[in-house]
Order: C-alpha cells, then sequence, then structure tokens
C-alpha cells in the first residue's frame, strides 16, 4: 500500500498561507480585474490570460461558473445558439444539435471546461471574495476595486467590522451578471446612468449583447448578462451563446486598450 | 374623398432584411399609381456621412427602455449605445432589437430628407428594422407599432413581425416555455406560417400593402379602410395581416380599387 509523505499540521498551514500570499501580493496589481466568474468572465479571463495578461477574476461564491453549470429550472442541460458552436468547439466540450442553430451541451461538463481552460491559461482567483468598491483615479477613471471577504459582508457591520483592501488593475471588466454591480457603484457616484432592464424582445437580446460589450467608462468594460442591465436591453432565457461571445469580445476590446 | 395631388414618391430603404426586395415594392407603386415616379433612396444615413455621429446620438437618445416611462429627449445616452447606433448607421452591424419612440424617429429620419423635398406633394417613405412604439397617453405605456404614418411615413419591418398579435394559443405556451427554460424556437417552429416571421419570403408581398396604406394617408390623410379584405385595412393580429395582405380574394376594397383606378386614369 503507497504511504503518505509525513506532513505535520504546521506544514499544511504553511503552505496554504505562503501560497496565498505570494499569489496575493504578485495580483495586487493586474493588468485586468474581472468582477464575476460566470461565463462571460471565464471566457474574457481565458482569452485575456491567452494573450499574456495578468488576469485576477473576483467571485464571491466558493464555486466559480455561475449559473453555466444549469440551464431552465434546474435542468442541467445548458443551451448555445449558434455560432456559440464555435467556443464550444475551441474548448472541446462535447454537443448536441437539437435543431438548427440550437445546441446543448451537458451543464457540468461545459462548465468545467471553462474552468479548466481558464485556470490553464494563467487566470488566478480570488474566490469567496465580494466586490465592494471601485479604485477610481483623478479623472474618474476606474483603476482597480476595493474587496473583502464574502463572509464579512454576509454578516452585519457592527459584528465584522472588518475593513476591506484595494486592489489595481489597468482595466476592470464587470461580468457579474444581471446585478451589474460595478457599473451600479459608479451609478452611485453619479458617473453613469444605467437603463435597467428592457423587458422585451427575447429573441433579439444575444445579438445586442454582443454589440454592446465594451467599454461603459474610462477604464471600465462590461460584457455578458451585465451588459443588459447597463444599457436596458431585453433579459435573456437560459441561453449561453451570449454569455461566451461577449466574453471573447470583451477580451478583444481589452486587449487593444491594453496595447 | 378628397384627393391631394402628388408629385413623386420616394423610397428610403435602411436594409438590413435580406428578404426585402424594394425593386418588387417600387415597382408596385408604379402599378398602382400610373403616373407618379418612384424613386428608391438605399441607405439614408449613408448620404451624410459627415452627420453620422450626430445622427447616432440622436437616435440612442431616443430608445425606449421601459414601456411605461414616457421616452424624454434631452437624456444623455451611454457611450455604447451611441457606438452601436453608429455601427449600424455605417452597415457594421446587422444586429436590432433596440426599441424606438415612433413620433422622434420620424422626426429624425425627416432630417434625412433634401430641403427641396420635404413639400406634401412628395411622398416619403422610410422603410427600416427598427422596432417602434408610439405613447399611448390614456393607458400610459407605449404600444408596438408596423407604421408611423406622417411626412414621413415611416414603416418597420421588425414591426410587421412584432406589432400584430400572434395566435392566442402562441401566449399561453410562450408563458409555459418560459418558465421551464425551454427554447423559444421550437415554439415558433410549432406556429410556422401563422405569422410573419423575420426574414419571412413573403415580408415583400406584406410590406407592399403598407406602403400603399402611407401613399393614401398622404393623399386623403386616411391610411386605412374598414373592410377586412382590404389591403389598407389596419391589422391588429397576425391572422389578419395574412388575411388582409397575402390570401385575401381581392387586393383592395371595390371603393379603394376605383381611388386607385381614378389615380391612374384607367
Amino acid at each position: 500500500m503507497e504511504k503518505f509523505s509525513p506532513v505535520g499540521e504546521k506544514d499544511v498551514t504553511r503552505a496554504i498561507v505562503t501560497e496565498f500570499a505570494k499569489q496575493f501580493e504578485e495580483y495586487v496589481e493586474s493588468d485586468c480585474i474581472i468582477v464575476g466568474a460566470g461565463p462571460s468572465g471565464l471566457m474574457a479571463g481565458r482569452n485575456l490570460a491567452r494573450a499574456g495578461k495578468k488576469v485576477l477574476i473576483i467571485e464571491r461564491n466558493n464555486y466559480l461558473g455561475g449559473g453555466f453549470w444549469i440551464g431552465g429550472y434546474l435542468m442541467n442541460k445548458v443551451t448555445i445558439r449558434k455560432p456559440g458552436d464555435r467556443v464550444l468547439d475551441e474548448l472541446d466540450i462535447p454537443y448536441k444539435e437539437i435543431s438548427d442553430g440550437l445546441l446543448v451541451a451537458d451543464g457540468p461538463h461545459a462548465c468545467s471546461k471553462l474552468i479548466a481552460s481558464a485556470c490553464d491559461s494563467g487566470v488566478k482567483f480570488a474566490n469567496m471574495t465580494v466586490f465592494d468598491d471601485l479604485v477610481l483615479r483623478g479623472d474618474s477613471r476606474v483603476a482597480g476595486v476595493v474587496i473583502n471577504w464574502t463572509p464579512v459582508s454576509a454578516l452585519p457591520r457592527e459584528i465584522t467590522c472588518v475593513d476591506p483592501v484595494a486592489i489595481e488593475s489597468k482595466i476592470v471588466i464587470d461580468a457579474t451578471g444581471h446585478d451589474a454591480q460595478v457599473v451600479k457603484k459608479l451609478e452611485e457616484r453619479g458617473l453613469i446612468k444605467t437603463k435597467g432592464f428592457g423587458a422585451m424582445w427575447v429573441e433579439r437580446s444575444e445579438d445586442l449583447i454582443i454589440e454592446h460589450t465594451g467599454e461603459v467608462h474610462p477604464g471600465l468594460l462590461v460584457c455578458g448578462m451585465a451588459v443588459s442591465t447597463t444599457y436596458g436591453l431585453p433579459r435573456m432565457g437560459p441561453t449561453f451563446g451570449a454569455m461566451l461571445l461577449s466574453g471573447e469580445t470583451v477580451a478583444q476590446i481589452a486587449l487593444m486598450k491594453l496595447k | 374623398m378628397n384627393f391631394r395631388s402628388i408629385e413623386r414618391i420616394v423610397l428610403y430603404n435602411e436594409g438590413n432584411s435580406e428578404k426585402l426586395e424594394i425593386e418588387e415594392i417600387t415597382k408596385y407603386l408604379r402599378q398602382m399609381f400610373g403616373k407618379v415616379p418612384v424613386d428608391t433612396r438605399e441607405k439614408p444615413f449613408t448620404l451624410y456621412p459627415e452627420k453620422s455621429l450626430d445622427y447616432a446620438r440622436k437616435l440612442a437618445s431616443i430608445r425606449i427602455h421601459d414601456v411605461r416611462v414616457e421616452t424624454a429627449t434631452g437624456e444623455e445616452p451611454l457611450y455604447g449605445e451611441v457606438q452601436y447606433e453608429h455601427r449600424k448607421i455605417l452597415g457594421q452591424t446587422m444586429a436590432f432589437g433596440v426599441l424606438y419612440d415612433g413620433f422622434y424617429l420620424q422626426r429624425v429620419f425627416s432630417e434625412l430628407i433634401p430641403a427641396g423635398e420635404r413639400g406634401f406633394d412628395i411622398v416619403n417613405i422610410f422603410i427600416t428594422n427598427r422596432l417602434l412604439a408610439t405613447w399611448e397617453e390614456g393607458e400610459r405605456r407605449y404600444h408596438l407599432r408596423t407604421s408611423v404614418y406622417g411626412f414621413p411615413s415611416v414603416i418597420s419591418t421588425t414591426g410587421i413581425v412584432e406589432a400584430p398579435a400572434r395566435p392566442r394559443e402562441y401566449y399561453l405556451l410562450k408563458q409555459q416555455y418560459e418558465a421551464l427554460g425551454k427554447d423559444l424556437l421550437e415554439l415558433k417552429e410549432k406556429f410556422k406560417g401563422s405569422f410573419i416571421d423575420y426574414e419571412d419570403d413573403r415580408l415583400t408581398k406584406v410590406m407592399k400593402g403598407y406602403a400603399v396604406q402611407a401613399v393614401f394617408y398622404a393623399m386623403t390623410g386616411h391610411p386605412f379602410c374598414e373592410d377586412k379584405g382590404c389591403r389598407l385595412y389596419n391589422a391588429h393580429w397576425q391572422e389578419e395581416v395574412i388575411f388582409a395582405q397575402l390570401e385575401n380574394e381581392y387586393e383592395f376594397c371595390p371603393r379603394h380599387t376605383e381611388y386607385l383606378k381614378k389615380m391612374r386614369g384607367t
């Protein structure tokens, strides 16, 4: 029988602390911080990291992937419309063509492949971490984010009383989904006015999300469903093609900005 | 019915619908209105490239974000909204899906008409794939429209698809599909043929009737007819559109057929 190496508790703790601190210290400054590790954020991070950029993704949950694990009604099949198949092929995700242009994939398989691809590309993650505020420069350019531990934000401030910390980057991407948390924070400061959700015309929303993906304020880009909230585009059903392609688009735009 | 004489009909085509054969509509109008010359102008925004960003800003500011809130002009559009409109004007995107205030859109289009062609004797018709709605004061909400008649008139290809209601059963099932997260394409397949869809082969034929309505508005102030089989019928349901524009045995009711004959001098 194979024997595990003799390692003491203190060695385990030291390994965790050292490696975490080393990475955290390194990523206090990066090329791009993405808030939200759903499909659009993961896709954006993956492509940016593949292009050699230093990328940190902030995720408030312990798990990555957002809603990409399951489709509608908690059923774990995800639907993607063409031309989303291009991304599925690139990530080597198996899928079935149900009807002309409509593809279905296994949620856990698709999501785990996307996460793995982002990790393989060199993206680093700060999970269980919430976005708290923006770092703004004198000309109101977005230059980073203020973060805290998720459990801290879940408790009343009187109990936790833990100050957040700030990390900086050349570009911040809001991939927080329907909440558009980063854009909303900018709105709180009176620097932008979002349009809220458009109620109608679901069929056309995927095209529009891609079209409106991009810079919304100097230093701040928006992708995925956060685009919908920012611009008042129609709310979408559980189809993920636009999320993946929006992530791809925002990465292209970010790369141009980072040149 | 009194006629206002018209000198010319000009069709402005914003493009963006592959199935729309504008030449077919032009030919049809020539047939209907005899001696009145009919011209076509493609992609009207490109006639003024130096003003494209200005028009993009205007279009971005007349979007409807909430059908229960009347669009107020003067609100500063977001950078991304202007960029999208600019790309659309320049023909760099085929995407559509934004809802616009129909009356404000009419005003933006009117700026594209050369100064000497803005009189009542020239019928300017803009065909667009932008979706329009007009504010109903009584109900305090916007309603989707296929067309907004006036000077100029605006007819929306997406409005033909979205504004007239589909069969009741479609909406009942749609509710279920949405609740279950099922794909709506499947639902559309079920009801195929019972409504005009995007890139529908029947679009050009349907559009002919709406173009004639616009000319009647310019000539008489009355674009509509009460006869459900007449192409001038103001259809609120898709089945009414299909009947009036495609299926009825006659194109125009006897009264409007007579008017058209008089117009042509036949």
